[in-house]
């Protein structure tokens, strides 16, 4: 299974890859940096999942969002972040991802993710 | 290393905490405003007085007024959190909550003071929560400042080696916007170091 980390801060990367590779062990990642190079790694790659965070430079998981689901709209697109306001999740919900996680992501969050889409 | 450096490492996970901190934040503000504020990338650095006094300078326009709101914290980690906001900012805030159009200075001060509490609170409460630990908070205290004084306070001045924490809160339909700073300084910058140290061992575990 193919999926995208995309995240500024590599720890938060690392820290989600860690939790995924409890389930899915062998699981291909792509990490990318900021929206932008998201966007570019799920035109080449197809992942099945895509965890995205939203506050990031260059360009955000708005954005990226955005994007990725004009390029697939059945894109599986986790959005993985701090802002918990009830407005950021009815937007994010909006321009078509799947779910929204609050930050930072741990074990117990990251199965029930994996069994809405993956199992 | 030197015990007070940090390394991108450091830098990168106090970012991340920071951000998950805020984000706790912006949504209990948002409660209380019952409207949607945006969320700026914290800006981390270690720095000295004058890396300070640049940054202010560079960020906040010196040409108004502001209310400051300092809050002192202390534990395993401590330093003192501190709250900028322009005169309108504080005016509208306080117009917003109080639900009249020229609200007395007091009724401002109060809502400055309630929301600096909030903020604080659930920033660093966060944060220390995210690093293990918990620290206790002071009284805060807020004063009208220039914008030519504000790296004039006697508080700032007395921080040499400084890790900035900044970011900003904007809830741009009511017109209220904030700068944030986080200062803490010599042994609580190591204990700091080793906190996110304990969180690196974990990550990389």
């Amino acid at each position: 299974m193919k999926v995208l980390v995309v995240d500024d801060s590599k720890l938060a990367r690392l820290s989600l890859i860690k939790t995924l590779k409890e389930y899915e062990p062998s699981a291909e990642i792509f990490e990318a940096e900021n929206g932008a190079i998201g966007v570019e790694f799920f035109k080449a790659e197809h992942p099945r999942v895509v965890f995205l965070d939203l506050t990031m430079p260059v360009m955000d998981g708005y954005e990226a969002l955005k994007l990725m689901i004009e390029i697939d709209p059945k894109a599986q697109v986790v959005v993985v972040s701090a802002d918990i306001q009830t407005q950021a999740q009815a937007r994010v919900l909006s321009l078509g991802a799947k779910l929204m996680v609050p930050k930072p992501i741990n074990s117990e969050k990251m199965l029930a993710v994996l069994q809405q889409l993956v199992f | 290393m030197q015990a007070s450096e940090f390394s991108d490492d450091h830098l990168d996970i106090l970012k991340e905490l920071m951000n998950i901190a805020m984000g706790n934040a912006t949504a209990s503000i948002a409660d209380l405003l019952q409207a949607f504020g945006t969320m700026h990338i914290p800006y981390i650095s270690v720095s000295d007085l004058n890396g300070l006094k640049s940054f202010i300078e560079e960020t906040i326009p010196n040409d108004r007024q502001y209310y400051v709101t300092k809050q002192l914290f202390g534990g395993m980690f401590g330093g003192e959190f501190i709250f900028v906001m322009t005169d309108e900012s504080a005016v509208n805030l306080g117009n917003y909550l109080y639900d009249i159009s020229k609200p007395e200075r007091a009724d401002i001060l109060d809502a400055v003071v309630e929301l600096t509490n909030i903020l604080s609170a659930t920033i660093v409460s966060r944060l220390t929560e995210e690093l293990n630990t918990k620290v206790q908070f002071f009284v805060p205290s807020t004063e009208l400042v220039e914008g030519n004084n504000l790296i004039g306070l006697a508080e700032i001045l007395d921080y040499h080696k400084i890790i900035i924490v900044s970011t900003q809160m904007v809830f741009q339909t009511q017109n209220i916007s904030g700068y944030i700073f986080i200062l803490t300084k010599g042994e609580m910058i190591e204990r700091l170091r080793h906190l996110i140290d304990q969180k690196l061992e974990e990550l990389y575990a």
